[in-house]
């Protein structure tokens, strides 16, 4: 049997006709007629205009409250941000010298070099990351592998989206300080006309760096088991933290004195490399921004804008190169390791009952059997699924590492303004732990019930009251947040220092906070299932998932203001000036124990009312 | 117009395909089948490009799949054994993205989009956003775009699998004339009903390894009267020489 030529099946034209008059197309299916390189890009351009239009469009139609939260979130963020940067500059400028001064140069540059340092590191890691999940582990990378599309197409097409997707949060940070010290060192028009061109063409650089290496390591060690990649990192982590420790850390005393701003100055002067794209950007704006006087005897190369024009043409030109690198590196490497990638070991794991489980089981004794199984399912479900601790592990262990942090404005006095910057820290960080623990109820709590649809044929079919099943989930969210976020509550109340009656004020709130949040997330994923979808975070994302996340925000700033009030007037009464006349100390007793016991009525409603609703529509719910 | 030749494949120490040597010309429809796990996915993997032999070749047309990549895939209609659509893009968008990467113009994708909503039946929904395609539309709808730019070779990984009775006819139908016509068809499929029915020669496959490659009525002349059907051979080959490959591989 013969295939025959390459020739034969090309030359010229191909004509198939199937099945009768309805296959009558004539099309040439040579490689000349497939598109070009332009046309290629034109078409995956309009593929993703009109997806990203379509999904606009269903936006605003299927979950307009999100957006709207969203957008509204934003707003008000980027507002924040820029107040907090444009007060931030204005002290710089009262406190340390104006535009122009040494000193003010300093600290400026300073900030920026180590802000966009930092970004420079974060923008090579998420956009790698974010790469590696699009071209690797999408199934519409695979579908365009399978067509005649240029690989190298391919990769651009994913890297677009890795660039947008890691730099958005760089541009929502990175606006509002560079419009709120444009402003206040008064700058110039180009100076808001260079910051667009500056920005991109830097992100442009540490994400293309991202993408190749992405495609370098999967190229080369697609056989890398995560395992290895995780011990890797966690070495690097080891290695780094002392030098971080080293750098950040810097006795009490000296803190904010001259000699302690040099040294600063001194142990970040990394981030100042010619070399960065950092510091071609920092240089880039702090030239744009700069009021240049120009006399006769000025060269024109000295004027700001040009030195802000020469930066962008070196930060252009770096992006530019490394856009050619990536597409040789794409030509190069992406077919080979989609096919290594594709065909690497996979390991199957070995279950046997763990150390874990055993604890588990060990806690639950006093439960009832059929709840205890149900807990342990979902903590096997839980464990074995590094998504979603891993993101409660980074984001607690953040909150952890501030708060082991927050000592160090330590003041010695005792003065009214530490006393109310203490007490207002302390509830502001309750509030913290319990906003982070409600995007945790909402993105894995709310969806559980949906989730539980698809398994149904199990669940529905036991011996066992629906109730239970409810009832399950409830006590997994509340005790299994629980205990972390009340060690985070009191980590941060013991490096504050508050007084005890203020920490068991904070125990008493987190509790009340873990039962409501988990209640609102088990009634309303009860009440408000989606069946049809498979993906957790799509279910969070729906209707219902805004909802209960709103609604948990709002249960959490009731029950601190709540409690947090009344304190806050209790420990101050008397220490300040206004304190007895503000309110009368021999009723404060009162109004903190009217505080804690209307927060408890609040949570006791936030945790009886949606727990009760979800049960009453589960025991009706019908798994279509 | 397909060929392997001595393609192996392995997963680390696992052996998926070993040392395959077949060729399919055009006007045939080449059923492949075998156990889960037997290397069927990843001889069609490699046969659309997705991942390359680890040894030999696979070539479409004459076209290596490794170093003609473009060429080889432009002769290839794939459609998959899980159907993926963009999903908040319509059919009918979706057949335009397939038929101008293919290199139609306009009037030539929107002539070939219309004859396969024909074909296929698509009109009712095509309009309408994929996401809400149950998975008997979606797998018409990758039939359609599998087609729609007349490819001398169709891939099709368990086509059967999710379809209603009226779609697997209209499946089976739409192979059968395309075979006619002369186009060469490789199939995987667990349904052996559906291969006897139309296939004009079967390929059993068992631990990586081809045990038997032919048409069905030579595989009948192997087997005693009364056990003819394309089930009890394909059981009573899978079993006894599938243990010897499965030795041989160890």
């Amino acid at each position: 049997m013969s295939a025959g030529s390459a020739d034969d099946y090309l030359a010229p034209a191909i004509a198939v006709s199937g099945s009768g008059a309805m296959r009558a197309v004539n099309w040439p299916a040579t490689l000349a007629s497939l598109p070009s390189e332009d046309r290629e890009a034109q078409l995956l351009w309009r593929l993703r205009y009109r997806t990203a239009r379509t999904q606009l469009a269903r936006l605003f139609v299927d979950a307009r409250l999100r957006t709207i939260l969203v957008s509204s979130l934003s707003v008000f963020f980027w507002i924040g941000l820029f107040l907090l940067f444009y007060e931030g500059f204005t002290f710089i400028v009262d406190n340390v010298g104006v535009p122009g001064a040494p000193y003010h140069a300093q600290t400026v540059q300073f900030v920026f070099h180590l802000f966009f340092a930092s970004l420079n590191i974060m923008l090579i890691f998420s956009s790698g990351i974010i790469l590696y999940s699009g071209l690797y582990n999408s199934p519409d990378a695979t579908l365009m592998l399978t067509m005649p599309i240029r690989p190298e197409r391919i990769v651009l097409f994913k890297f677009q989206e890795a660039v947008f997707y890691s730099s958005w949060g760089f541009f929502l940070l990175a606006s509002p300080i560079m419009i709120a010290y444009g402003i206040v060192a008064g700058a110039p028009w180009f100076y808001y006309l260079l910051l667009a061109p500056l920005i991109v063409s830097f992100v442009y650089i540490p994400c293309s760096i991202g993408a190749i290496c992405c495609l370098f390591v999967i190229h080369r060690l697609p056989k890398l088991r995560r395992i290895v990649v995780a011990g890797a990192l966690l070495l690097l982590v080891c290695a780094v933290t002392p030098l971080v420790w080293r750098t950040v850390n810097s006795p009490q005393s000296r803190l904010f004195g001259t000699e302690w701003f040099q040294d600063t100055l001194y142990r970040f002067r990394f981030t100042q490399q010619e070399w960065l794209p950092s510091t071609w950007l920092t240089n880039g704006l702090l030239e744009a921004a700069r009021q240049g006087t120009t006399t006769a005897a000025d060269e024109a190369t000295d004027l700001p804008i040009v030195q802000s024009i020469l930066y962008l043409a070196l930060l252009v030109s770096n992006a530019l190169f490394f856009h050619v690198l990536t597409i040789w590196a794409a030509k190069r490497w992406f077919r080979a390791s989609y096919a290594s990638f594709a065909c690497r070991v996979r390991r199957n794991r070995v279950i046997r009952r763990s150390l874990a489980d055993r604890v588990m089981s060990a806690l639950l004794v006093g439960f009832p059997l059929p709840l205890q199984l149900l807990l342990i399912k979902d903590w096997r479900l839980l464990r074995r699924d590094p998504v979603q601790w891993s993101q409660f592990l980074i984001f607690f262990g953040l909150l952890g590492l501030y708060f082991l942090n927050v000592d160090r404005f330590n003041n010695p006095h005792n003065d009214i303004g530490y006393l109310t910057w203490i007490n207002m820290v302390s509830f502001l960080n309750l509030a913290v732990v319990g906003l982070i623990l409600s995007t945790f109820t909402t993105r894995f709590i709310y969806p559980m019930i949906s989730l539980e649809g698809h398994c149904f044929w199990i669940l529905g079919l036991l011996p066992i009251d629906r109730d239970t099943i409810l009832w399950s989930k409830f006590w997994f969210a509340s005790l299994g947040s629980w205990i972390p976020c009340s060690l985070l509550v009191l980590l941060s109340d013991v490096m504050l220092r508050v007084p005890m009656m203020v920490v068991v004020v904070h125990q008493l709130t987190c509790v009340l906070l873990c039962l409501g949040l988990a209640s609102i997330a088990v009634g309303f994923g009860a009440m408000l299932p989606n069946f049809r979808e498979t993906s957790p975070s799509k279910i969070a994302a729906g209707f219902g998932g805004t909802l209960n996340l709103v609604l948990s925000a709002l249960y959490i700033m009731v029950v601190v203001v709540l409690t947090a009030l009344p304190c806050h007037f209790y420990l101050l009464a008397g220490k300040g000036p206004w304190g007895a006349s503000f309110v009368d100390p021999q009723y404060l007793r009162l109004w903190l124990i009217l505080g804690t016991v209307a927060a408890i009525i609040v949570g006791a409603i936030a945790t009886v009312v949606p727990l009760r609703r979800g049960l009453r529509a589960f025991r009706v719910l019908e798994f279509a | 117009m397909i060929e392997f030749q001595q393609v192996s494949r392995s997963y680390g120490e696992k052996l998926a395909v070993d040392n395959l040597n077949l060729a399919i010309n055009a006007g045939e429809l080449y059923a492949l089948l075998g156990h889960n796990g037997a290397g069927k996915t990843t001889a069609i993997k490699m046969l659309v490009g997705l991942i390359r032999p680890g040894a030999g070749s696979v070539r479409v047309g004459g076209y290596d799949l490794v170093s003609q990549t473009r060429q080889a895939t432009s002769l290839i209609g794939y459609v998959p054994d899980e159907p993926y659509l963009y999903d908040k893009l319509s059919g009918r968008e979706i057949l335009n993205f397939v038929g101008r990467m293919y290199g139609m113009d306009n009037e030539q994708v929107e002539r070939a989009a219309e004859r396969e909503i024909g074909r296929f039946e698509l009109a009712e929904f095509v309009d309408e956003l994929t996401e809400t395609y149950s998975h008997g539309m979606k797998q018409r709808t990758v039939f359609a775009a599998a087609l729609l730019h007349a490819p001398r070779v169709l891939v099709v990984d368990e086509p059967m699998i999710g379809l209603d009775p009226h779609s697997m006819r209209l499946v089976k139908d739409l192979m059968r004339n395309e075979v006619a016509a002369g186009m060469c068809i490789f199939m995987s499929t667990h349904t052996l009903q559906a291969a006897e029915e139309i296939a004009t020669r079967v390929g059993i496959m068992s631990h990586g390894h081809l045990l038997f490659d032919g048409t069905i009525d030579t595989l009948r002349e192997r087997f005693p009267a009364g056990q003819q059907s394309l089930e009890a051979m394909y059981l009573a080959l899978t079993e006894t020489k599938g243990k010897n490959a499965k030795a041989e591989a160890v």
